[in-house]
């Protein structure tokens, strides 16, 4: 993990209240993760804290953030601009680690937590993907294009389907809650859905809001299928200092406070006490 | 240019100390910068056994602040001995163990515990606003920060005592005059002051113990105030704290009175705020043509 100073680079509404930003760096970054965070200033001299927000993209020498505005410090970050300067820590917490028997994954998110699922594939090419993308209505969709894009990883000879059987497309679930557009309901229903039909992934990963997180943990308990979550927590050094960012999860037979940023932000969803 | 303290025979190598509570055992840091750079590590306040901490949310952002209630998640002290003074002992920087107990017997055991340490001083811990039962107990009347500080002085043996005094008292003088008759060696000031955040949408308090710790550069008028009233009060050095976050703070705090800072809340908004403090200590120094920082101790001119 390092603290680096950033270059804005682009800047892109996904929506209302949505937007993803693109930092620059001309330092080479230390190598990523899905699931993992960087911790960013605020352009704002009253807000002291910084914001975690999981790495959508990365590549060497830039990482793509989404970012909803939801009070004083993203609105503030939502106002950068082109070449405006940023510092932030990359990369901070565990990330989605798979082991070598989950071969087929369910990636189930919600609203702009789909965001931190989608590097998955890359980290873990030629694996069977499937995504269940939801969000509340159709106005919010977003992400599609990139996890068809993600999804592909692997199944470059896709004409007939990959080698999972399946067409891209049917690889991807969009679900809204008012059923505006693509599956009606959670995307927890939708992954149900498919269970139903036979679906049988050998590992859940999800993020999203809390409820939703609730949802798939009773999924994961009672169909059997381990499943890892990333969760939102009020965050203070993002490093492991602080321990103001404690999640109360199962370990050893004994309730433990962990800290989300360095423990975390990936826990088992069965470790977990809401 | 000498940046040396020296605070109760202790020789600091600079005045730029990390606080208890913002700087965990030092490990996380040292993959940032070399922590042995700084004057002085103050751990987190370590109690005898292990503690969990508090549940629910511990933080909650202010303007220009912070409000926390960890409650004193720690390993105890036992597990730190063992696990965390090897590290910081191979650091070469003063290590203060920042001692947190809920009844004076739980004190004293610490405190004689860490007597048989390697650590350079004690930081008694007794303005934690966090925690239920004791902590800041001792700390508000001036009569038990005396009787505390007499009794675990006298368990401490040869390691240096620091009072650490909470600002949420009638008279800061007092307490301070109280500590140095308790026998303290030096004080340390200010701990956080008690705040509290509301969330108008749910009506419920934003930080899991209702209220909680106040601190960042919100706070600093208000500490730097409180050191320069403890200054006028005692004779023994004190270390001052409370919203550092540039090197003229530094030199604010000790021309008040501070032989020594703390640096807290500005290590959680950035990994590299107490190293880039020492640095440009050096530097404002150069600046304001002062060859020792030990001539601005006290130097209010009123």
């Amino acid at each position: 993990m390092k603290d680096i100073i950033f270059t804005v680079q682009s800047k892109k509404f996904l929506s209302e209240s949505v937007f993803e930003l693109k930092l620059h760096t001309r330092f080479t970054l230390p190598p990523m993760r899905a699931g993992q965070f960087a911790h960013i200033e605020v352009p704002d001299a009253s807000l002291c804290l910084r914001r975690p927000f999981c790495l959508y993209q990365f590549d060497r020498h830039s990482i793509t953030l989404v970012i909803a505005v939801v009070g004083k410090g993203t609105k503030s970050l939502s106002n950068l601009k082109r070449s405006d300067t940023v510092r932030g820590i990359v990369p901070l917490g565990n990330g989605f680690t798979l082991s070598v028997r989950h071969q087929k994954i369910a990636l189930i998110g919600g609203g702009i937590g789909c965001a931190p699922l989608l590097r998955v594939p890359y980290d873990y090419p030629g694996r069977e993907f499937r995504s269940y993308l939801g969000f509340s209505t159709k106005s919010g969709v977003m992400f599609c294009e990139e996890f068809e894009q993600a999804l592909s990883v692997g199944f470059l000879n896709d004409a007939g389907g990959g080698c999972d059987g399946l067409k891209k497309s049917s690889r991807i679930t969009v679900s809204t809650d008012d059923g505006s557009f693509g599956f009606k309901g959670y995307a927890a229903d939708a992954f149900l859905a498919d269970y139903k039909k036979g679906y049988r992934p050998d590992v859940i990963l999800t993020c999203g809001p809390e409820p939703m997180i609730k949802a798939v943990q009773k999924i994961s308990a009672e169909l059997k299928i381990p499943g890892f979550m990333s969760g939102e927590m009020r965050m203070g050094c993002g490093i492991g200092a602080c321990l103001v960012c404690a999640c109360a999860v199962r370990e050893d037979g004994q309730v433990k406070n962990k800290r989300a940023c360095v423990d975390g932000p990936v826990f088992r969803l069965e470790d977990l006490i809401f | 240019m000498n940046l040396k303290v020296t605070i109760a025979g202790t020789e600091f190598k600079s005045p730029v100390i990390a606080a208890s509570g913002t700087f965990g055992l030092g490990r996380e840091y040292n993959a940032f910068y070399d922590v042995s750079l700084l004057g002085g590590i103050a751990t987190k306040g370590l109690t005898l056994e292990p503690r969990e901490g508090n549940g629910g949310t511990r933080i909650a952002e202010t303007p220009s602040g912070i409000l926390n209630c960890v409650g004193l998640q720690n390993p105890g002290v036992e597990k730190f001995v063992a696990d965390e003074l090897p590290f910081l002992d191979k650091l070469g920087t003063v290590i203060i163990a920042n001692v947190a107990g809920s009844t004076e017997e739980d004190y004293l055991k610490i405190a004689e515990r860490f007597s048989r340490t390697s650590v350079d001083c004690l930081e008694l811990n007794i303005s934690c606003p966090n925690v239920k039962c004791g902590g800041v107990a001792f700390g508000v009347e001036p009569a038990s920060v005396e009787h505390i500080t007499r009794a675990v002085k006298a368990v401490c043996g040869a390691k240096p005592l620091i009072v650490k005094l909470t600002p949420n008292v009638a008279r800061i003088a007092d307490n301070a005059a109280a500590a140095e008759n308790g026998g303290a060696d030096a004080i340390s000031l200010i701990n956080t002051i008690t705040g509290m955040a509301i969330d108008y949408k749910t009506r419920r308090p934003v930080l899991g113990n209702v209220t909680g710790g106040l601190s960042g550069p919100c706070v600093k008028p208000i500490a730097l105030r409180m050191v320069y009233e403890a200054y006028r009060a005692v004779k023994i050095p004190i270390i001052g704290m409370g919203g550092i976050q540039t090197p003229e703070d530094v030199l604010e705090f000790m021309i008040a009175g501070a032989s020594a800072v703390q640096v807290g809340s500005a290590n959680i908004f950035d990994p590299m705020a107490a190293i880039t403090i020492v640095k440009g200590l050096t530097k404002l120094l150069n600046s304001c043509k002062i060859d020792d920082v030990n001539e601005v101790i006290g130097s209010l001119i009123i």
